[in-house]
C-alpha cells in the first residue's frame, strides 16, 4: 500500500466529514431512503418517516446504473429536484449517486454528498471530477474489489484537493448465491487499521433480503462501522427498482429502535485502540 | 418531422397565442382610458370585414369572424371589470412585476420600457399605479427612480420588499449537460457568478432578466439558458432548471407603489425628500428633529441634485404616519430648518419584510 500519501492512517485520530449538522466519524449515523427517486410523493413520504424514526440523511438515486439497459434509469435532473425539495422540508441532507462526469457539477448544485457506486469505483474519470466538485463523496467499494484498489481509488479523490471521502462497504461478489453479495464486515476494522477515513456499510446491497437488514446494522455497530446506508420505501411493494429489499417505514423504525442501546452501549465502552500495525508506525514517528 | 416534433410546434404555437392574446388584453385596458364609449361598432365591423378577406386556404371567413368575435366579447367583459392598470419598468416577468403582483393583487400589469414611462403614464392618466425599485439591499439606490421621485409629483402608497431569487431557466426538455450560454441582465449574471463559474458557463449579457427569458421562449437559441424569476418561468413555460442560483447571502428590492393621489387612510411609514442649504450644521439640524422626538428612521440616502451639482437631496423614511401629531409637529418644525421639502406619501409598511 505504499502508494496511499493522503488516505493512509498515520495518527490516532480519524477524519471527521461534516456535512451540515451531521459528523460522519464521530457516531453512528444513518443515511436512509428509496432506491431511486420515483415521485415527489414518495421521496416526501419516506423522508419524513426516516426522519421520524432518526435517520440523519436521506438517499435516493436520480441517475441509476442498471444492470439492464432496460431497467428504469432514474428521473435525471426532475430527480434531484424533488430530493432538493425533500431536504428544504425535512432538512435531511441528501445523498445522491452520480454516474457520468458530466453530471457532477449540476448533482453537486442540489446534493450535499454526491455517492460512487460499486460499478463506478474505478471509473477514474468520474473520480477526479468529484474531486474537485467540493462536496463529500460516498465512495462504495467495487464489488470485486481489494481493500487497496478501493484505497486508491479513494486516493484520487484526495489527491484532487478534497479531503471529504466516506468509504461505504456493500457486499462483494463470493461463491455464496443466497445473499445477493457477502457483506465484508472485517473491511470496517481493516479500513480504520489502514486509514483514517470514516467508514460506513450497506446492508441492503450486501445482503439482498429484508431478513438479514437488521442483524448485519447491529454487527456494523459492533464492528466499529461509523455509519450505515439503508434503503426504505414508504410502499416497498410498489417500488421500481430493488422492490424486494427495500424495508418498509416499521420495520426501519423498528429496527432504529433495536440500534440505539447497542449505540450507546458501545459508545460507553474504552475506546479501541487503533490496529498494531499502525500503532508501531505512530510510535515509530 | 416526426409526430413527436409536430406536437411540440403545435404546443409552442398554442402557447404563443395565448402570450399574444394576453398582450391584446392589456392593450385593449389601457385604450378604456382614452375611450369614452367602449365599444365602436362600425370600427368594429371594418375589422371583422378586413379579417375576413384575408386569402388564408386554411382558415375560412366564417371561422375568422367567429374567433375574432369571441376575442372582442371577452375584451369587453374585461374592460367591464375595475381592474387597477398599474405599470411597471421591464418585461413581463421582471423583478418589477413580481412587486406589482404583491402590492396589487388584482391589477392589470403594464409592462414599460424605462421608468420615466412609469411616472409619466401615471402623472397623466394612463395608469392607475406605478410600481418602482428605490432600493436593493446589495447594489444600493436605484438613482434613476429617486430622482424622478424628485422631479415628478407623485405619491408613496405602499411598499414591498422583493427578495430576489434567481432562476436558471431553459426551454422545456433541454438537456442542462448541452447549456453553454446563459442569457441575463448584467446584474443578475454578476449575483450568480460562482453558479455560473462552477458549471463552466458563459455568461451573455442581455437588456433585462425578463426580456432575456422572452427571447428564450420565441427563439430558442442553441445551447441557452436565461437568468430570471420564477413567475418568467410561468409566464413563458419555461423549465427551472436550478432555483435560488445567486452566490451567498440573498439580496432583495425595495419597491414603492405610486399614484396620483396619497393614501387615504393613516400609514406606519413615511417617505420625504428634503435639500438644505450649504451650511454647518443644517442636515445635522434636521436629524436631531427626529431623534429628539424619538422617530426611528428607516432610511437615510443623499442623491447629488442635478439641476444643482456640488448639492444634494436627503431621502428620508421614518416610522410613523403624518397624520400623527408626533410626526406633523417635526414636519412642520422642519420646513423652516430646510430649503425645500417634498412630502412624498404615508403609507402601510411591508410587513413581511
Amino acid at each position: 500500500m505504499k502508494n496511499l500519501k493522503l488516505v493512509a492512517r498515520e495518527t490516532q485520530t480519524g477524519t471527521v466529514v461534516k456535512v451540515a449538522d451531521v459528523e460522519i466519524g464521530h457516531d453512528f449515523i444513518v443515511i436512509a431512503g428509496p432506491c431511486s427517486v420515483e415521485s415527489e410523493k414518495q421521496i416526501l413520504d419516506t423522508a419524513w418517516a426516516v426522519k421520524a424514526a432518526g435517520a440523519d440523511m436521506l438517499r435516493g438515486g436520480a441517475f441509476k446504473p442498471r444492470t439492464s439497459p432496460y431497467s428504469f434509469q432514474g428521473l435525471g435532473i426532475q430527480g434531484l429536484k424533488i430530493l432538493e425539495k425533500a431536504k428544504q422540508e425535512t432538512g435531511l441532507p441528501i445523498v445522491t449517486e452520480v454516474v457520468d462526469p458530466r453530471d457532477v457539477s449540476w448533482v453537486a448544485e442540489f446534493a450535499d454528498v454526491l455517492q460512487i457506486g460499486t460499478r463506478n469505483m474505478q471509473n477514474f474519470s468520474l473520480l477526479k471530477e468529484v474531486g474537485s466538485a467540493g462536496r463529500p463523496v460516498l465512495l462504495k467499494r467495487g464489488m470485486h474489489s481489494t481493500l487497496e484498489e478501493w484505497l486508491n481509488c479513494a486516493e484520487y479523490i484526495l489527491s484532487e484537493g478534497n479531503p471529504d471521502v466516506i468509504l461505504c462497504e456493500r457486499g462483494i461478489r463470493t461463491f455464496e448465491t443466497y445473499t445477493r453479495n457477502t457483506l465484508d464486515l472485517s473491511a470496517v476494522p481493516a479500513i480504520k487499521e489502514l486509514s483514517h477515513l470514516p467508514i460506513i456499510i450497506d446492508p441492503t446491497h450486501s445482503t439482498g433480503r429484508i431478513s438479514l437488514i437488521a442483524s448485519m446494522s447491529m454487527a456494523a455497530v459492533a464492528a466499529g462501522a461509523d455509519g450505515m446506508i439503508v434503503e426504505v420505501h414508504h410502499k416497498p411493494q410498489e417500488a421500481r427498482c430493488d422492490a424486494d429489499q427495500a424495508l418498509s417505514p416499521d420495520m426501519f423504525a423498528n429496527m432504529m429502535t433495536r440500534l440505539r442501546p447497542l449505540k450507546s452501549f458501545f459508545n460507553n465502552l474504552p475506546p479501541a485502540p487503533i490496529g498494531k500495525k499502525n500503532l508501531v508506525k505512530v510510535r515509530q514517528k | 418531422m416526426k409526430p413527436e416534433e409536430i406536437r411540440k410546434k403545435t404546443n409552442k404555437i398554442d402557447r404563443e397565442l395565448l402570450v399574444l392574446l394576453q398582450e391584446r388584453m392589456g392593450l385593449a385596458l389601457r385604450s378604456k382610458k382614452f375611450k369614452e364609449t367602449l365599444c365602436d361598432p362600425q370600427q368594429e365591423n371594418e375589422m371583422l370585414a378586413r379579417a375576413e378577406r384575408l386569402n388564408l386556404d386554411l382558415i375560412k371567413g366564417t371561422f375568422t369572424r367567429r374567433l375574432l368575435k369571441t376575442i372582442i366579447e371577452e375584451t369587453k367583459r374585461l374592460q367591464e371589470e375595475d381592474r387597477s392598470l398599474a405599470a411597471f419598468q421591464g418585461e413581463h416577468g421582471a423583478y418589477g412585476e413580481v412587486a406589482a403582483r404583491r402590492l396589487v393583487p388584482d391589477g392589470a400589469y403594464i409592462p414599460c420600457l424605462e421608468f420615466i414611462d412609469v411616472f409619466r403614464g401615471v402623472e397623466d392618466g394612463y395608469f392607475d399605479l406605478g410600481v418602482v425599485p428605490v432600493e436593493n439591499s446589495l447594489e444600493g439606490a436605484v438613482t434613476q427612480v429617486n430622482d424622478l421621485l424628485t422631479t415628478t409629483d407623485l405619491k408613496v402608497i405602499g411598499e414591498v420588499k422583493v427578495a430576489v431569487s434567481h432562476c436558471l431557466l431553459a426551454i422545456e426538455a433541454t438537456d442542462y449537460r448541452e447549456i453553454r450560454q446563459v442569457f441575463s441582465h448584467p446584474q443578475a449574471l454578476a449575483q450568480c457568478r460562482n453558479f455560473l463559474t462552477r458549471n463552466k458557463l458563459e455568461s451573455r449579457p442581455y437588456y433585462d432578466t425578463a426580456g432575456a427569458a422572452k427571447m428564450l421562449a420565441r427563439e430558442n437559441p442553441r445551447a441557452a439558458a436565461a437568468i430570471a424569476s420564477s413567475l418568467c418561468a410561468e409566464l413563458y413555460d419555461l423549465e427551472i432548471i436550478k432555483e435560488g442560483i445567486e452566490d451567498g447571502a440573498s439580496n432583495s428590492t425595495r419597491f414603492l407603489l405610486v399614484a396620483r393621489e396619497p393614501h387615504p387612510d393613516n400609514g406606519d411609514k413615511t417617505s420625504i425628500i428634503f435639500t438644505v442649504t450649504h451650511e454647518a450644521g443644517r442636515l445635522y439640524a434636521v436629524l436631531k428633529l427626529f431623534a429628539d422626538a424619538e422617530i426611528n428612521l428607516t432610511r437615510i440616502a443623499s442623491m447629488p441634485l442635478r439641476s444643482d451639482p456640488g448639492n444634494y437631496s436627503f431621502f428620508l423614511d421614518f416610522e410613523g404616519s403624518d397624520k400623527n401629531e408626533k410626526v406633523a409637529a417635526v414636519l412642520k418644525e422642519m420646513e423652516k430648518l430646510t430649503k425645500w421639502m417634498k412630502y412624498l406619501g404615508s403609507y402601510p409598511a411591508d410587513k413581511d419584510s
